[in-house]
Parts: C-alpha cells; sequence; structure tokens
C-alpha cells in the first residue's frame, strides 16, 4: 500500500516539475529557431545569440544589472550583518522585538508600495533618479533578509566563544574579526547570495525609482516584452538560466557542505 | 570609547531603519492626503470609497490573491509532502526552488510565447482538434501565470514545517493504529499548520499587488490595486490618489497577516 | 599568587558573591566546588577577567588586577564547552594565541606540537574538529589553554560534558598533567567525587559565600557544618548534645569522641560516614534500628536503617542483611565528627588547637 501511494506521489511530483521547467525549455527551445517568433521552430541558428551579443544597449544593460547587483547585495550584506550583531545584542525584548518587526517591514511589504513610498522619498529629498536611487532601493529591500539568513548564526554562536578568544589574548577587534565574522560566515553567505537573487529578480521597486537614465535587465525585458517577441530574449534567458544553475550549484555546495557539517557536530 | 566604535558601526543599519523603513510609509501615508494640487485634503479616500470603480477593484485583488493563494496551497501541499518522504530531498527541493532563480520577467514572457494566438497550447488544442483560444490577455492566464511564480514560495516553508515533525511523532501515530492517511490528516496537517500560514502570508500579499504580470499576461488592463497604483504613479502622476490606494493595500496586508500570525500561534501552540 | 580580599559580585539586585577571600599559590591544584548557582563559575571569570568585581581587591603577584581584561591577564581558560573555534581545525585553534602575538612559524609549531603531546593528541593536528570526539575535543582546549604558557590554568566544570569512564580517565590525565607543567590548576566543579579526587586544595562555595577550605581530606573527615558534610560524600547528619568534652549524647545514649573545646551540654550535631558503620546483633549493637531497604551497589550493599529515635542511618557495608530485622548499629570514637552550629573556619581552627595536643587528630 505505501509502496503504491508513493509512486503516485512521484508521478505528481515529476508532472508539477514537468510543468514548472516547460516555459523554462520553451524559451530556451526557441532561442535556437531561426524563425523570429516563438512558434514553429524553423531550423537551428545561433543568430539571435549574435544579434544579442551585437546588441551593446542590452550588454550595457547586462553589465548594470551585475554591478547593480553585487554592489547592493556588498552593501546591504555590511550593513545587515551590522544590524543582526546589533540586534543579538538587545537584551530588552520589547526593544529587540520591536526592532526585528521594523526591520520586516519591507521584506512583506508588496514591492510597488516599496517602489512608490520610494520614488515620494526620493523626490521629497530632491534626489536625482537614476543609478544612485536604484542602488539605495535595492540595498535597501536587500538588508531585511540579510538580517534575518545572519541572526540565526549570531544567536548559535556561543557566548563561550569570543571569551575564548580574548582569554587567549584576542583585543576586541581581533575576537570580532578572527572569531565572530568566521563563526557567521556562511550566515553572512547566504545573505550575500539572497541579497544578489533579491537584486537580479527586482522588477517593481526599480521601474518605479529608475527614471530615464538607467535600467536594468528586467526593466528593459518588460518594455521589450510589451512590445511583443523577441527571440533576442530567448538567448538571453538560456543564458541566464546556465548562469543561475551554477550560482546555484555554487550555493548549495556551499550550504550544504556546512549543513551536514553541523548535522554532524550535534 | 569602545561603545563609539559599535556606533560607527551599526549607525548605517539604524540609518536604513529610519530612512528606508519608517520615512517612506510616513511619506506615502501622508502624501495619501495630498490631492494633485498638493493641499491637505480627505478627497482621495472621499473618492475611494464612493466609486465603483475602485471598490470593484479592489474586491477583484482580494478574489484573485486569493484564488491564486488557493491554487498555489492546493498543488504546493502535496508537493512539499511528497518531498519529505523522498530519500534525497534537499535535491528535489532544489530543483523546486530554481526557478525562482530565474528572472521573473522571463519566466512572465516564456508564457506570453505560450499562449499567444500561435503559440503552442493553441498549436496542441488545434492539433487535438479544439480550435484556438484566446488565452493570453484573459483573467485566467493571469491566474495561472501567477500561481506559477509564486508556487515555490509555497512549497518551501510547507516543506520546512512538514520536515520540522519529529520522526518519533509519526512513528506514535503510527505505533497507535493509525493508517498513513489518518497520520496524515491527524498528525501532519496540524503540525504543519506553521507552514501553510507562511505559505499563505508570502503568496498572498505579493498576490495582491502584481502589476508586471497583470499588464503583461492579463492585458493592458487596469485590474488590480498593484495595477492601479503604478497607473497613478507612474502614468497619471496621481501620487495621492495612488497612495491612498498605498495604504488600502498595506492596510489589506496588515489584515492578512494578523489573520495568518494567529493561526500560527494556535498551530505552534 | 593571586589574591581575592573581600570580593563581590552582583548582576542588578542578584547578589552572586557576598564576600569572597581566599588565597591561590603557586603549583598547586585547587578545585572550586558548589552547587549550582553558588557563584563558583563567577569566581572563574572574575579571575579570567570576563567579569570585574563590584567590591574587594583581586591582586595578582601583589598588583590589584580588578580591572584587567582577559585578553592583558597571564591566565587561561579550558570552557565548559570547550568553546573550540569551529571554522578552524586543531592546529590552528592551538595556534591562536601565539599567532596573535606574532610568535614565528617554527615556534608556534614547535610549541603546537609540544602542546598536543602533552595531551596525547600528537596526531591529531591537521584533524577538522567534527571529526574528534568529545573526549578528543577536550583535550584540545586544554592544549590551547596551557599553549600560552599561563601562570594559572582555569578549568570551568571542563569534564562534565564527557561520559563516566572518560571523566575518571580525564581527572587521572589532568593531575598528572598539572604535576608536569607544574602551573596553578584552578578547577570549578559540582562533583565532590572529582574535587576530592584531583585537589590539593578545596573550596566548598555555597550561596555566595566560602564555607570550607582545605585539603581533600580535612573537608572529609572535618566537614565545618551541615552544607558540607551533606554536600562532601555519604554522611548521616545526627542532632546531639557535648555532656562534656570528648563527650557526646546521641538518641539518648552517651559515647565517647576525640572532639573537645565544648560548652557543656551545647546542642551540636554529629557527622558519621555510612563506611564507618558497622552491622551487628541487637545486643552487641550501640544503637538499634530497623532495617528500611537495602540496595546493591558492586561494592557495596547501601542500607537504610531507622533508629528507636526515628533517626534515618544510611549504612555502606559489605556484608548484606534483610529489610526489616532488628539489627545494631556500632563505631568507633574517632568515627564521629561534632559540628558546632554556626562556627566559621577560623573559630573552628582556634578551637582545635586547644585541644588538638591531647587528641588523636592528625592534621596534614
Amino acid at each position: 500500500m505505501p509502496q503504491k501511494r508513493f509512486s503516485i506521489g512521484r508521478i505528481y511530483l515529476a508532472l508539477v516539475l514537468i510543468v514548472m521547467y516547460l516555459p523554462i525549455f520553451y524559451l530556451i527551445y526557441y532561442s535556437f529557431s531561426s524563425g523570429e517568433r516563438m512558434d514553429g521552430f524553423h531550423h537551428f541558428s545561433w543568430v539571435h545569440y549574435q544579434a544579442l551579443f551585437q546588441d551593446t544597449r542590452m550588454i550595457s544593460i547586462v553589465l548594470n544589472t551585475l554591478v547593480l547587483a553585487l554592489l547592493s547585495a556588498l552593501l546591504a550584506t555590511v550593513v545587515g550583518t551590522a544590524g543582526a550583531l546589533m540586534i543579538n545584542g538587545i537584551h530588552n525584548r520589547l526593544w529587540r522585538r520591536n526592532i526585528l518587526i521594523l526591520n520586516n517591514i519591507l521584506l512583506v511589504s508588496p514591492d510597488v508600495i516599496i517602489g512608490a513610498s520610494f520614488l515620494i522619498f526620493f523626490t521629497f529629498l530632491g534626489f536625482k533618479l537614476g543609478f544612485w536611487s536604484v542602488l539605495f532601493s535595492h540595498v535597501a529591500f536587500s538588508i531585511p533578509i540579510v538580517v534575518l539568513m545572519v541572526l540565526p548564526r549570531v544567536k548559535e554562536l556561543p557566548k563561550s566563544l569570543k571569551d575564548a578568544a580574548y582569554d587567549l589574548g584576542a583585543t576586541r577587534w581581533q575576537a570580532f574579526s578572527q572569531v565572530t565574522i568566521p563563526g557567521i560566515t556562511d550566515g553572512i553567505m547566504a545573505g550575500f547570495f539572497m541579497a544578489l537573487t533579491y537584486s537580479l529578480d527586482d522588477f517593481a521597486v526599480t521601474f518605479f525609482v529608475t527614471g530615464n537614465g538607467f535600467s536594468t535587465l528586467s526593466v528593459e525585458i518588460y518594455s521589450r516584452a510589451r512590445q511583443g517577441i523577441d527571440l533576442e530574449i530567448n538567448a538571453l534567458s538560456t543564458i541566464m538560466f546556465l548562469v543561475s544553475l551554477i550560482l546555484v550549484y555554487i550555493y548549495y555546495r556551499f550550504s550544504t557542505k556546512k549543513g551536514a557539517k553541523r548535522r554532524l557536530n550535534q | 570609547m569602545s561603545k563609539n566604535k559599535h556606533l560607527v558601526f551599526t549607525l548605517p543599519y539604524i540609518l536604513w531603519l529610519a530612512l528606508f523603513v519608517t520615512a517612506p510609509l510616513v511619506l506615502i501615508f501622508y502624501q495619501s492626503f495630498l490631492n494633485i494640487n498638493g493641499h491637505l485634503t480627505w478627497d482621495n479616500y472621499r473618492d475611494y470609497i464612493h466609486s465603483a470603480t475602485y471598490l470593484q477593484m479592489t474586491f477583484n485583488s482580494v478574489w484573485y490573491a486569493l484564488v491564486i493563494t488557493v491554487i498555489t496551497l492546493v498543488v504546493a501541499y502535496p508537493v512539499a509532502y511528497v518531498i519529505a518522504q523522498l530519500r534525497s530531498k534537499d535535491f528535489w527541493l532544489a530543483l523546486i526552488i530554481l526557478p525562482t532563480w530565474i528572472n521573473l520577467l522571463l519566466k512572465t514572457y516564456a508564457f506570453i510565447g505560450l499562449l499567444g494566438q500561435h503559440g503552442s497550447i493553441n498549436n496542441f488544442l488545434r492539433f487535438i482538434g479544439v480550435g484556438s483560444h484566446q488565452l493570453l490577455f484573459t483573467n485566467a492566464a493571469f491566474v495561472w501565470v501567477a500561481a506559477y511564480i509564486e508556487l515555490p514560495f509555497m512549497v518551501l516553508p510547507i516543506f520546512n514545517a512538514i520536515t520540522a515533525i519529529p520522526t518519533s511523532l509519526i512513528n506514535a501515530s503510527l505505533d497507535l493504529g493509525a493508517s498513513r492517511w489518518q497520520t496524515l490528516t491527524k498528525v501532519i496537517f496540524p503540525l504543519s499548520k506553521s507552514g501553510v500560514a507562511a505559505g499563505i502570508q508570502a503568496v498572498f500579499i505579493p498576490s495582491l499587488s502584481l502589476f508586471m504580470i497583470t499588464r503583461l499576461i492579463g492585458g493592458n488592463r487596469v485590474i488590480t490595486l498593484g495595477t492601479a497604483i503604478e497607473e497613478h504613479f507612474l502614468t497619471t502622476q496621481n501620487w495621492g490618489m495612488g497612495s491612498t490606494i498605498g495604504v488600502v493595500l498595506v492596510l489589506a496586508m496588515l489584515i492578512v497577516m494578523v489573520l495568518t500570525d494567529d493561526n500560527n500561534k494556535k498551530g505552534g501552540a | 599568587m593571586l589574591k581575592f580580599t573581600g570580593v563581590k559580585k552582583q548582576f542588578g539586585s542578584n547578589v552572586i558573591l557576598q564576600d569572597i577571600s581566599f588565597e591561590i599559590e603557586e603549583g598547586k591544584f585547587y578545585t572550586i566546588l558548589g552547587p549550582s548557582g553558588s557563584g563558583k563559575t563567577t569566581i572563574l571569570r572574575l579571575i579570567a577577567g570576563f567579569e570585574f568585581p563590584d567590591g574587594g581587591t583581586i591582586a595578582f603577584d601583589g598588583q590589584t588586577i580588578n580591572q584587567v581584561p582577559a585578553n592583558k591577564r597571564q591566565v587561561n581558560t579550558v570552557f565548559q564547552d570547550y568553546a573550540l573555534f569551529p571554522h578552524l581545525n586543531v592546529f590552528d585553534n592551538v595556534a591562536f594565541a601565539l599567532r596573535l602575538q606574532r610568535v614565528n612559524k617554527q615556534e608556534i609549531t614547535a610549541r603546537v606540537n609540544e602542546a598536543l603531546n602533552l595531551v596525547h593528541l600528537a596526531d591529531f593536528a591537521d584533524r577538522e574538529l567534527d571529526e574528534l570526539s568529545g573526549g578528543q575535543k577536550q583535550r584540545v582546549a586544554i592544549a590551547r589553554a596551557i599553549v600560552n604558557r599561563p601562570k594559572i590554568l582555569l578549568l570551568d566544570e571542563a569534564l562534565s560534558a564527557l561520559d563516566h569512564k572518560l571523566r575518571k580517565e580525564m581527572q587521572t590525565e589532568l593531575r598528572q598533567l598539572q604535576r608536569r607543567l607544574g602551573i596553578t590548576f584552578i578547577f570549578v566543579t559540582h562533583d565532590q567525587e572529582e574535587a576530592l579526587a584531583m585537589s590539593d586544595h578545596i573550596m566548598i562555595i555555597n550561596n555566595g559565600l566560602i564555607e570550607q577550605s582545605g585539603t581533600p581530606v580535612d573537608i572529609y573527615d572535618e566537614p565545618l557544618n551541615h552544607f558540607v558534610a551533606d554536600f562532601i560524600g555519604e554522611s548521616n547528619i545526627i542532632p546531639a548534645t557535648m555532656v562534656e568534652d570528648y563527650a557526646v549524647e546521641i538518641d539518648g545514649r552517651q559515647f565517647s569522641c576525640l572532639d573537645g573545646g565544648f560548652e557543656p551540654d551545647e546542642a551540636v550535631e554529629v557527622v558519621l560516614r555510612p563506611e564507618d558503620l558497622d552491622i551487628t546483633s541487637v545486643a552487641k549493637g550501640m544503637l538499634t534500628a530497623t532495617v528500611e531497604s537495602q540496595l546493591f551497589r558492586g561494592v557495596d550493599y547501601q542500607i537504610v536503617v531507622r533508629d528507636t529515635e526515628g533517626h534515618e542511618w544510611t549504612i555502606n557495608s559489605i556484608h548484606k542483611t534483610v529489610v526489616g530485622k532488628q539489627i545494631g548499629i556500632t563505631f568507633d570514637p574517632e568515627d564521629i565528627h561534632v559540628m558546632r552550629f554556626n562556627e566559621s573556619q577560623t573559630d573552628f581552627d582556634a578551637r582545635l588547637a586547644t585541644y588538638q595536643e591531647g587528641g588523636a587528630h592528625e592534621q596534614e
């Protein structure tokens, strides 16, 4: 009996996965078609990839997007890690709870609200919309996830580790840089990766605060998709899918290795 | 001395809390009381309450979000359950999460191709003799694509909740004579409630405010609160009204959070 | 070498240490023994420099070190949870302090290997922490603490996470290690057996005060008060009356003993260790009692009896008896230890001096 249920379950899972991956592979498939639309595969061709690599506007947007993602993830990781350490240091329960609620607001807010309120905020300050407003926005909405990824690691870190570092002659800074930070590295890395994905994936907030001069991939795809099918975008999807695969591979290798170790320790 | 160093270190975070969390919220609230000429007024709220269009749209938003949430929940729970039983669960979970790493716009874009007049689905329908249909720019398409995109965010918390149930509890249930089905309904369901609540939060709130999918898949119509906000801010430039709708959206979000949080406590207690 | 004078410590309104004074000499093995919450770990943290006293002075080699932080003290700690740095392997953990001091590479290697040798982990330098057993982690923690050649090594409940057998082994090893290194060990534990087995000197702490301080033999044979007698070893503590010096009345019968310096007819408590009591026939017994229970413990039987006055006695005997039987209890005069109520250690020592020449007591 259980055996049978199990196989029904597997079939179901397989079906869901097929439906989930179908659109992605559909995009990839047509990126190699010589046609102009996603109907009827003409014949195999690299023509859309060639078009993509000659599209300097697209390439500069891809670079913009990557620089933006790396920079915002880096800044959010630094600020968020400091925030997690600060929150962990708050002993008053009520304060701690309230700070955490504040921290999580941007995490649960709909992105349209974040985008609209940031737009009002920047306009209120007279801040020019463009790269910097987008960067600040990305840092802002990535900070809470970094905090949430780092905080459990900070909590898990035995207090005695810091004592041990002082005991062995470390200064506050040495204890911090050589014991605390390495002790929470996997939380920091996870936070960095999450911030990176948040930034790469964001459309709505960027759309609101980006003005005219600066564009990211999401915004560009949106405006092109509104004009209809463009197989250059398919070619781009294929490349981005491969990049995602590599990133995911790195991320999981990293996190499961650490996770396995942690489990062994317990 | 070290206190000062401490402050320098945490100052960016505190500034962030003040400038990017608190200030924008206060500003959007303030803006919602400004009319198009920048005068303080109740007009926006009055218009909102008296406008059949806005009320209809609010109802639609909530309704669509509800449908999307129910669909993802119904699809996601068995997925999470099945994966939790598998030996290499991490791998299968990774497969479910992987699509979230692919840009949202690209996934949406794929559906423009799939659902189009000459897209594969219509080809398939013609092939089996049903004939082609208008799929793109329908409400059904919008719901389908939204559910597709939100699915992993429902699976993940449910999976976590199920795997957090100690195996000994399941063994105890079987040991006490419950069948696998009974164990599922009487032990696993109640104990994974917190995951379901988290999943509902993760899906419902974003679904309320979707505007990109509405624009690209649902047709270029203003049918949800998200699209209305975008329209007011970026097209008609009536920020006051946009902010008012934003405040309504925030209220809706708070209601959902309070409701699911309550569930959470009952599930956990 | 290390001296506490009237040290006080409180967290908020919670007074942890009321008034602690003691002196630590070089090269000895000290144990701070007390129940949980007694303040013993706080004393350790004050010595290490993780906490600072709210009153009194802590002096090291004659210099007050009240406010000197941990990283400036010549004291190292072995933590209860080992506190090994999870991102470093065995070698790097042990080398941590030396690297901070920018000791050159060859010396680091030599000293780390020497320390690992001392704890019998010579071949483990390249291991990751996850590959070690609890006992091995414990040894790494010790190696890390001694590599810096501290004047004092602090051990905070260092063996409590180990299983019984391993703990016994580590007790012997720690003792040997202390002798070989010749540095002062201060060991904190709640386990009296461990304290008796390892120490040159034991300090018993309760409610933030030192209840008694002395060699293991002194403390076992001559507990100062009810708390110490009860906390150290198994004991029968029975109310009694000192009729005159060297004569004590228990359960209405008078026995001779070796304690003196009391007021006539002073109310006291006597301590009799279970292993000092013997079971005999009712006719030969000094007290009569009924057997209530009997437990076989491998080396002996633990027998609980109740005497005619209703006092409960625990007797450890290698001979078994029968539950419900009437028996007699016998003991010798030197088995009786008389405790005066509320007597301080100073008063006790003074009283001991007044009659000691005449008595059979031997002070180490």
